[in-house]
């Protein structure tokens, strides 16, 4: 045995820690990029997402210049109108999505609660509940507690049979669309017309403008950011929601009610996309129809993501959003593009906003 | 006796952080290398460079004199190079063999296994180890799961083996028995390094001590000429003592825990009647192998888990092992769990929040409808001041931000606000660096002065034969000695193990 | 009674192939550790592609079935990059996965005018002299060969899972990616062969529900079915033979839904309907009453794996 001391100096000069060339790439994790960065980040692959949507609209035959005169007029005076009559429901269901969001409840059940939200407003309609002049506010709480129920539906299959709440809305969505067709080619089937809808509202049962163009549902819809901006940064539940998605385990432990503050945030989640369902039917159809919540899933999905689930920004993506509808809708009438082309767009956005996050999350170097 | 291999130079950052300013390390054949130092001097980060964890952002790296290159953990073995980890890298619903062949891959997976079934049977004749290599690790002890993991790595030719704080899980007188194997294997030609920050077991069996302190390599020499004192100055750098504690007054029950039993839903029972009374002005020190139902215990008492059967009395709010939320809140009960990230911090949240949440319900801090952020800000900062909570630029940061010290007294800082009765500490030292660790002490001691009944539930034998009044032993899920203070090492050893 | 019976099983294996097949390609990307939400947006890459290939070649069904699991194949690649190379949030990625599929299935079936064409279908493999037997012969030996082929890739699976070497290293990341980066298994590459090989699996059975069970391509026709199979490897707890059970209790339910209407049994049809949905849920509760035991949930589903992580 050696009983010299050495000195713990290198022994020998360093040679390149590579001496085969090639280096390695390495991943670290980080915890804190600037504001700005991560702005750059996600602007850049903002713009990226909306060039490869429009380089697969140009291959589907709408070059970029017919896009960019489609897409100015949809922004003229009158056309807005339209806009902000989509917005209201998208603002609702971004709203609806991003509160359940918040506790990392997957709330993809939106168009089945809009359904439920629709079937109850109608059902007050068609049974003639209550006096003409409250008519409208009943149809609306019938609509929130319609969302509710149908959604608490899978809270509770959730809570008591751990019953994965993805699968269990995105189902519950097939079924809600049953129920609706069972009823539309059922007992609610208008007689005279035999179409699948409703017999029309009557006038004090519809949404109606409110001047400058601007129709009362998205006064519903501000209502509702304005609430839920209240109760996500100011209310004590908003700051209950915060512990429950960062570290559930831990908020039960130091004392937030994690179950009734659960069930409550999902309930108004439900409740949102039961009034976007309301101001859909009671607005831009005027009856129970067949397809009044149709992409709305993943419209909700997007606003949320992309607001980064704040009731504010929700409002502004959700009136981006509305535009992109209106275009799609566009270029179904005039150029025989399918509306399911709205969803692709949504969904390359998503993507590559979301690609994003790993250059904001990670560090990667070439160590040669 | 040539060089095995050799570290020069090594740096490497994390985040921007660095790790290891360049370390430097040479371990030779037929001997057992000890690399001293603290959490998180860096002696891990080096090892997993030399394993090809971790590619190093300068420095080079030798193997018996000549330079190479590690692509890749698979690059370091073909070297000849082989880690056993601190927390082992065996895919758990796997056999032994599985395990073993994963690490070894063969061309063909049925001829492959029975040829590797065979390999680990001689291994384990030649080692005198117990396991079969047909069982699945995840119903071995850990040490039963350390034999395999060794017997992974020798299986797959390595003539350089380091151990990553091999003892830390073993009772004394299972790391003697492995220190043992250990100091055999080197003598046959192996070049064996060992990660450790216990003193004892460098002075007993190695030949060689490398110390490490801040990311670099501060001395190596022969520990057989050196002084504990000595080797513990390069370690620390400086020490702290405890402070005076008063001798123990024996007050009134605060808590209770009678005949508490837990199942897990795999049918496990991990806590098996376990009783024992805490009296106020008092610490009870819980000594065990890690995995005998301390975690269980303190998940329990701090109301993480509901416990099948039994009680946890507390005086003036009774049993809280079933209650609810607001009679555990009453009960006042502090917790310090091992894991701060699992059950103490949100780390993604604010200091500020993180320090408000206990007391957001009293109405401290705003109505239900509307939050005091201002009331919040004004008890944060004041918190982080009196319990000197370093590296805090503004209590709106996050809290993972801070390093494990600091997340710790934050921790203890809203725990004790509340003035407790009851304090449950889970290893409340894990992870934390001498200074920390005494600050975290202190506070513990403080709260026995003041009279509160306090659990230390603790795998670190030191810790709990400094702080306690009282010490159970727990194995398999009961107490099952009690000794009072000043306790005898030895005999607490071999209880833990004469139980198993 | 009998002929109800006969009718109702016989037309059972075409209902439960497709369930099997996605769920058995779910099951080997989710043992490496990646939670797979996309099944519904590649069953509709895979019957779109198979429908295509039939009308653009006039036939040929097996070569669409064979560019159905290429084209899933390919779609799913850009999954893998998102969550194995990026590691984007595995719901999120999934989820905008399957919507991009439905709105691009969406825009190349219209625009090249590829719906409701009646495509020519496989013919039934009739197993000589088994295929006589009364009842049985036509419930189990009057097949298409497609029928067959999923027996034989289900014993394909289990033998890759869990009787070779690549099957050993796709568990160990799934499992433990720590464990199996330390022991040289590159979790990013097995990762990426596991999506990309069990979409081929998802592909087919889309190309399947289009080109032989079907024989037309409609927008947004596999109705839900690859939520279904989601739920269904949840149900067998990420292990083929319950997931070939399930298939097969799914394709029951399924099948006998046009055989109540063809009986001339009166019930309401779009509640007959729901059943498939409602079974799911009800399939999901019944998996959480039972004492969840022994699961053989990969550890790691769902977590990305960055290796130089310190905390």
């Amino acid at each position: 045995m050696h009983d010299i001391l050495r000195r713990a100096e290198p022994l020998t000069s360093p040679v390149p820690a590579s001496p085969r060339g090639f280096g390695r790439l390495t991943l670290d994790v980080r915890q804190n990029l600037p504001p700005w960065k991560q702005a750059v980040f996600v602007g850049s692959s903002l713009i990226l997402g909306l060039a490869i949507s429009v380089a697969i609209l140009a291959l589907a035959g709408i070059p970029p210049l017919t896009l960019a005169s489609e897409l100015a007029g949809v922004l003229t005076a009158e056309n807005l109108r339209g806009v902000l009559i989509q917005a209201a429901p998208l603002i609702l269901v971004g709203l609806g999505a991003s509160v359940a969001f918040r506790i990392g409840f997957w709330n993809l059940g939106i168009e089945g609660q809009m359904i439920f939200g629709g079937i109850f407003a109608a059902a007050i309609s068609i049974y003639d509940i209550g006096p003409p002049a409250t008519r409208l506010i009943l149809m609306g709480m019938a609509a929130a507690l319609g969302g509710a129920l149908w959604v608490l539906l899978v809270v509770f299959l959730k809570l008591r049979f751990r019953v994965n709440e993805i699968i269990a809305t995105l189902l519950l969505n097939y079924v809600a669309m049953y129920f609706l067709f069972h009823l539309l080619y059922g007992a609610w089937q208008d007689a005279k017309t035999a179409f699948p809808q409703s017999t029309p509202f009557r006038p004090f049962e519809r949404l109606t403008d409110i001047g400058y163009g601007v129709n009362s549902g998205l006064l519903i819809a501000i209502a509702g950011v304005l609430a839920a901006g209240w109760l996500i940064h100011l209310s004590r539940i908003g700051f209950y929601t915060r512990f429950i998605s960062a570290n559930p385990r831990m908020a039960k432990v130091v004392g937030v009610p994690v179950q009734t503050a659960t069930i409550w945030i999902i309930a108004i989640s439900g409740a949102c996309s039961g009034l976007a369902g309301f101001v859909n039917v009671a607005s831009q159809e005027g009856r129970l129809t067949q397809s009044y919540a149709n992409g709305y899933v993943f419209s909700g999905v997007l606003i949320a993501f992309l607001s980064r689930n704040d009731p504010i920004v929700v409002a502004i993506v959700a009136f981006l959003i509305a535009v992109l509808f209106i275009t799609g809708q566009t270029l179904q009438v005039f150029y025989q593009i399918p509306f399911t082309m709205v969803q692709m767009i949504e969904a390359i956005i998503v993507m590559a906003v979301a690609s994003s996050e790993f250059l904001i999350r990670h560090r990667i170097r070439w160590i040669r | 006796m040539n060089s095995a291999l050799q570290l020069a130079g090594i740096r490497k950052s994390f985040d921007g952080a660095l790790a290891l300013d360049g370390a430097s390390f040479e371990s030779r054949s037929g001997e057992v290398h000890a690399l001293l130092g603290e959490n998180g001097a860096g002696k891990s980060s080096l090892m997993n460079v030399a394993a090809g964890l971790y590619a190093p952002d300068a420095g080079s790296i030798s193997i018996n004199g000549a330079p190479i290159s590690l692509s890749g953990p698979a690059s370091a073995r073909s070297h000849g190079i082989g880690m056993v980890h601190q927390h082992f890298k065996l895919v758990r619903p796997f056999t032994v063999a599985e395990n073993v062949l994963l690490a070894n891959p063969q061309p063909h997976f049925a001829s492959g296994l029975r040829d590797i079934r065979d390999a680990i049977k001689k291994q384990v004749d030649a080692l005198k180890f117990s396991i079969d290599p047909d069982r699945r690790i995840d119903s071995m002890t850990v040490a039963e799961q350390q034999q395999a993991e060794i017997v992974k790595v020798l299986v797959g030719g390595a003539r350089i083996l380091i151990l990553d704080e091999p003892t830390a899980v073993l009772t004394d007188a299972e790391a003697v028995g492995l220190l043992e194997i250990v100091q055999r294997l080197a003598r046959s030609g192996t070049a064996v390094v060992l990660v450790t920050h216990k003193l004892q077991d460098v002075k007993r069996y190695a030949d060689v001590v490398t110390i490490m302190r801040g990311g670099r390599t501060v001395a190596t020499l022969d520990p057989r000429q050196s002084t504990a004192e000595e080797l513990t100055e390069l370690t620390v750098g400086q020490t702290s003592a405890l402070p005076e504690r008063t001798p123990h007054q024996g007050g009134e029950t605060r808590l209770n825990v009678g005949a508490l039993t837990y199942t897990r839903a795999d049918g496990r029972t991990m806590l098996n009647n376990t009783s024992f009374f805490v009296r106020a002005g008092e610490i009870y020190g819980i000594a065990g192998v890690s995995g005998n139902g301390q975690a269980e215990l303190a998940e329990a008492l701090i109301g993480a888990i509901e416990p099948s059967l039994g009680e946890i009395w507390v005086d003036g709010a009774g049993d809280i092992g079933h209650a609810g939320q607001a009679r555990r809140r009453e009960a006042a009960i502090a917790a310090i769990p091992a894991d701060r990230y699992a059950y103490a911090l949100a780390g993604s949240l604010p200091i500020q929040d993180n320090l408000a949440v206990a007391q957001i319900r009293s109405g401290r801090y705003g109505s239900v409808f509307r939050l005091d952020r201002a009331a919040m800000r004004r008890d944060a900062i004041a918190a982080v001041k009196d319990y000197d909570v370093q590296g805090v630029r503004s209590v709106k940061q996050k809290a993972s931000l801070l390093s494990g010290g600091n997340a710790q007294k934050l921790v203890i800082a809203r725990e004790f606000s509340l003035e407790p009765e009851v304090v449950v500490a889970h290893s409340p030292s894990r992870g934390l660096d001498a200074r920390a660790c005494a600050a975290v002490h202190q506070r513990l001691i403080a709260a026995r002065e003041r009279g509160a009944a306090i659990v230390l539930i603790s795998e670190d034998l030191d810790e709990i034969l400094s702080l306690s009044d009282r010490i159970g032993v727990m194995t398999r899920g009961a107490i099952v000695a009690e000794f009072e203070r000043p306790a005898d090492r030895q005999a607490i050893g071999r209880a833990m193990v004469d139980h198993a | 009674m009998i002929d109800f019976l006969v009718n109702w099983l016989a037309n059972t294996p075409v209902t439960a192939a497709p369930y099997a097949l996605a769920a058995l390609g779910l099951i080997i990307a989710e043992r490496s550790g990646v939670l797979n939400l996309t099944a519904e947006g590649l069953m509709l890459v895979g019957a779109l592609a198979g429908a295509g290939t039939c009308l653009a070649l006039g036939g040929y069904p097996a070569l669409a079935l064979v560019a159905a699991m290429v084209a899933a194949s390919a779609v799913s690649l850009l999954f893998a990059v998102l969550v194995v190379v990026l590691r984007i949030n595995q719901v999120i990625a999934g989820l905008s996965v399957v919507f991009f599929c439905q709105g691009f299935t969406g825009l190349v079936g219209t625009l090249a005018k590829w719906q409701n064409k009646q495509l020519t279908g496989l013919p039934p493999l009739k197993i000589w002299p088994l295929s006589e037997i009364p009842g049985i012969g036509r419930i189990l030996f009057q097949q298409d060969p497609i029928v067959y082929l999923t027996i034989l890739i289900f014993f394909a699976v289990n033998f890759l899972l869990f009787r070779t070497m690549l099957g050993l290293r796709i568990r160990s990341v799934g499992e433990n990616p720590g464990a199996a980066d330390a022991a040289g298994v590159s979790v990013t590459l097995h990762r990426i062969f596991a999506i990309v090989a069990g979409s081929s699996l998802i592909g087919l059975a889309g190309g399947y529900i289009s080109v032989v069970s079907v024989k037309l391509w409609v927008t947004g026709m596999t109705g839900g079915r690859g939520w279904i199979a989601v739920a269904l490897v949840v149900f067998a707890r990420w292990a083929p033979w319950p997931a070939l059970a399930g298939a097969l209790l799914f394709g029951c339910i399924e099948a006998l839904i046009p055989q109540i209407a063809a009986a001339g049994i009166r019930v309401p049809q779009y509640l007959m309907l729901m059943t498939p949905y409602l079974a799911t849920i009800a399939v999901m509760i019944w998996v959480g009453t039972k004492d969840s035991g022994i699961t053989q949930e990969p550890g790691a589903l769902g977590q990305p794996h960055v290796r130089e992580e310190r905390r």
